[in-house]
C-alpha cells in the first residue's frame, strides 16, 4: 500500500492533532481542512454549475468542503489497484460506476442513513445496491432547426435511418464515447423498444451499415457532437439531451426529439476504504433532496432522480401530455449490465465494421 | 559522473514504471495469447498501416512546407526574421486542442474556406476537407511544422555561404547551386527533421481523433479506447510496445545521423 509508506495529507493531519499546543494556528487550519471531501467529477461546466447550486450551499449547511478532482475510469481503477483511497465519492456515468463495482472498489450505498432524502422518492431505475443515480438524461434524436424545422424532423430512429426521406449528414456515437448506438440501430430495424436487450450485435451492425454512408463522423466527446450539430456539419444526430438543451439555451439552432430516447444516468459511488464515509453519505443524501435537485438541475438541463423534484424540472424536459419527464413517457433504459458484459466484444466488432 | 543523478532520475521515473507496466500487462496469465490475438487482429493491423501511411504523408507535407520557410529564415535578419519566427513559435505554445478546433472551423462543411469558395462561385457543393485523411494531414502538418522548421534552420545556418559563391563562380546557375550544393548540404537537417516529425506522428491522438473520418483510426486511438473504455490494459500494452519499438528504432537512426554527443558538446 502506497498510502502506508508515504505520509499523506491526512496522516500528517493526525500527527498535527496530537500537538495542538505546539502549533495552535496550524492545528486550527488543518482541523478545518479535515472537513474536506474529495469527489471525482467530470469537471468543466459541470463543476461550475454544481459548485453554485450544491457544493457551496452544502458547505454552508454542514461545514464540509467539496474538493472536485478529475480522474478517468482507468485512473480510478489504477488508483484502487494501487490501494489508494484518496477519492471519497465518485460522481460519474452509471456504467463507469458499475465497472468499479465489479472490480470490488465500492462500498454499498447505505440508504438507511439518508436524512435529507427519502430513499423511496428516488427513481427505482437508478436506486441500486452499490450506486445511486444523481440525475437522468438521455440519448435523443437531435436536429438542426434550420435544416428541419420543429415538427418536420424524423419522428423515430427508423425515420432517422431513412437517408432518402430525411437527407443530410448525421452523426452517431463512436465506440470511443463508451457505447455506440446499437440500440437505435435495432429500433430502426424494427425491433420493439422492450425487446432490445440482449442486443443482437450482428443485426445491429448490419443496420448501422445502412446509415453509415450519411455519417461523415462518429462523435467521441459530447462537446464535439453539439458543435457539429450547431455548426451544421451534420443536420441530425444521436446526442446527449443535456448537450442539445444547453446548446439550445445558448442560442444554437438545435432541438431534441424525445421519441424512443435511451435513458442514461449520472451516479454516485462510495470508494471502499474512504475515511470520510459518513460525510460522503451526507453529501450524496443532501444532493438528492428535492430542492437541491431542482436548483441544480434547472441550470444543468437534466432530469432529477428524486421524483418529488419533477415539479421543479425545466419545462422542456417534461412531456406536456403526461406531466412526467420525457424519459418516463417515451424512453427505454440503457442496460448497463449488458454493456459491462459485452463492451469488449462490441469494441472488437466496431473496429472490424469500420475496417470493412 | 555529474550526469549520474539525471540518469538515475530518468531510470526511476520513466524506465522503471514502463518496465513494470509491460511486465504486469504481458506476463500475467494468458499474456502470450493476448499478444498473439492483438497482433493477429485485422483492426490493429489496419490501424498500424494507417498510422504509418498518415505519418509518411504528414512528414512529406511538413518537409515541403517547412523547407522554404526555413530557407527564408536562414537568409533573413531583423524585423522580417523576427516576424516569421514569431508566427512559427507562438502556435507551438498554444494548446493543441485549440489549434485543432480552429482548423475545424476553417475546414468544415459550413466553414470559412468552403463559404469563401462557394460565394466566389468556384464550387457548388462544399468540398470534403474535414473528417477524412485530408483533414488529418492538414491538421497534423500544421501542428508539426515548427519541429521541421527549427531543425532545418539550425542546419541551414551552419552552411558555409562561400561554397555557394564558389559554385556560382564556377558557372553553376541558380537552380544548379541549390540542387547540387545547398540541398545536399542541408540533408542532415532534412533527415533529422523528417525523423522527428515521423516519430511524433505515429503517436498522434487528438488531431486524428477530432479531424479524421470513421475509418481513419490510428494506433494511439485504439490504445486510448483499450485503456479508457474497455479497460483492456493488456491489449493497450501490446500496442504501446509496438509504438515504442518503432520509436526506438527510428530514434537510433536519428542518433546516428545527428551525433547527439557532438551536439551536447561532450
Amino acid at each position: 500500500m502506497i498510502t502506508s509508506l508515504t505520509p499523506t495529507r491526512r496522516s500528517l493531519l493526525a500527527g498535527a492533532a496530537t500537538l495542538p499546543l505546539a502549533a495552535p494556528m496550524i492545528w486550527m487550519r488543518r482541523a478545518a481542512a479535515a472537513q474536506q471531501l474529495v469527489v471525482r467529477t467530470p469537471g468543466g461546466v459541470f463543476d461550475d454549475v454544481k459548485k453554485q447550486t450544491v457544493y457551496d450551499p452544502f458547505r454552508a449547511a454542514t461545514g464540509i468542503e467539496i474538493v472536485p478532482v478529475a480522474a478517468t475510469a482507468a485512473k480510478l481503477l489504477a488508483m484502487f489497484q494501487a490501494g489508494q483511497a484518496d477519492i471519497d465519492v465518485i460522481d460519474s456515468g452509471d456504467d463507469v460506476i458499475l465497472q468499479l463495482e465489479r472490480a470490488g472498489a465500492l462500498e454499498p450505498m447505505p440508504y438507511k442513513e439518508f436524512t435529507y432524502t427519502d430513499p423511496a422518492d428516488i427513481d427505482p431505475g437508478v436506486r441500486r445496491q452499490y450506486q445511486v443515480g444523481s440525475f437522468v438524461y438521455a440519448f435523443v434524436l437531435g436536429f438542426n432547426t434550420t435544416a428541419y424545422p420543429v415538427g418536420k424532423e424524423p419522428q423515430s430512429w427508423a425515420e432517422f435511418w431513412d437517408i432518402r426521406k430525411f437527407p443530410g449528414p448525421r452523426t452517431l456515437a463512436d465506440m470511443a464515447s463508451g457505447a455506440p448506438n446499437l440500440e437505435f440501430a435495432l429500433l430502426a430495424d424494427g425491433v420493439p423498444m422492450d425487446k432490445i436487450y440482449p442486443v443482437d450485435i450482428d443485426r445491429a451492425f448490419k443496420s448501422l451499415s445502412r446509415v453509415k454512408p450519411a455519417v461523415p463522423k462518429f462523435w467521441d466527446t459530447g462537446a464535439l457532437s453539439a458543435q457539429m450539430l450547431a455548426d451544421k456539419e451534420v443536420v441530425l444526430g444521436a446526442l446527449w439531451s443535456t448537450r442539445v438543451q444547453v446548446a439550445a439555451a445558448g442560442g444554437a439552432s438545435v432541438a431534441a426529439q424525445w421519441n424512443q430516447n435511451e435513458i442514461l444516468a449520472q451516479a454516485y459511488g462510495l470508494t471502499k476504504g474512504s475515511r470520510n464515509l459518513a460525510a460522503a453519505v451526507k453529501f450524496i443524501d443532501y444532493s438528492l433532496s428535492p430542492d437541491v435537485q431542482g436548483r441544480w438541475l434547472r441550470a444543468y438541463k437534466a432530469i432529477p432522480v428524486n421524483q418529488k423534484a419533477y415539479a421543479q424540472a425545466p419545462a422542456e424536459l417534461i412531456d406536456p401530455a403526461t406531466h412526467l419527464p420525457w424519459t418516463k413517457s417515451k424512453g427505454f433504459r440503457q442496460d448497463i449490465e449488458w454493456w459491462a458484459e459485452n463492451r469488449t466484444k462490441v469494441s472488437d466488432a466496431w473496429s472490424k465494421w469500420l475496417a470493412q | 559522473m555529474l550526469m549520474l543523478p539525471a540518469f538515475a532520475m530518468l531510470a526511476f521515473v520513466f524506465v522503471l514504471p514502463l518496465a513494470w507496466f509491460f511486465t504486469q500487462a504481458l506476463f500475467a496469465e494468458g499474456g502470450i495469447q493476448q499478444i498473439a490475438s492483438v497482433i493477429a487482429s485485422r483492426a490493429v493491423l489496419q490501424a498500424i498501416l494507417a498510422t504509418n501511411w498518415i505519418s509518411l504523408l504528414v512528414t512529406a507535407c511538413v518537409l515541403l512546407a517547412g523547407y522554404p520557410i526555413a530557407y527564408y529564415l536562414a537568409n533573413r535578419r531583423g524585423l522580417r526574421f523576427t516576424l516569421v519566427v514569431f508566427c512559427i513559435i507562438v502556435p507551438y505554445f498554444t494548446s493543441i486542442i485549440v489549434r485543432t478546433y480552429s482548423w475545424m472551423v476553417l475546414l468544415g462543411r459550413a466553414g470559412v474556406i468552403n463559404r469563401l469558395l462557394q460565394s466566389a462561385g468556384l464550387i457548388e457543393a462544399p468540398l470534403p476537407l474535414l473528417y477524412n485523411k485530408l483533414g488529418i494531414v492538414i491538421g497534423m502538418t500544421y501542428v508539426l511544422l515548427p519541429y521541421m522548421v527549427l531543425t532545418l534552420f539550425a542546419t541551414m545556418k551552419s552552411i558555409d555561404r562561400n561554397l555557394l559563391l564558389a559554385a556560382s563562380g564556377l558557372g553553376a546557375g541558380g537552380f544548379a547551386v541549390f540542387w547540387r550544393v545547398y540541398l545536399p548540404l542541408s540533408r542532415h537537417g532534412i533527415l533529422s527533421g523528417a525523423l522527428i516529425v515521423f516519430i511524433l506522428s505515429i503517436g498522434f491522438f487528438i488531431t486524428p481523433a477530432l479531424m479524421g473520418g470513421p475509418s481513419d483510426v490510428m494506433v494511439a486511438m485504439l490504445i486510448e479506447r483499450s485503456v479508457e473504455i474497455t479497460l483492456d490494459w493488456k491489449s493497450a500494452a501490446v500496442m504501446s510496445l509496438f509504438l515504442l519499438a518503432v520509436t526506438l528504432v527510428l530514434y537510433a537512426v536519428y542518433y546516428r545521423i545527428t551525433d547527439l554527443r557532438r551536439l551536447m558538446g561532450a
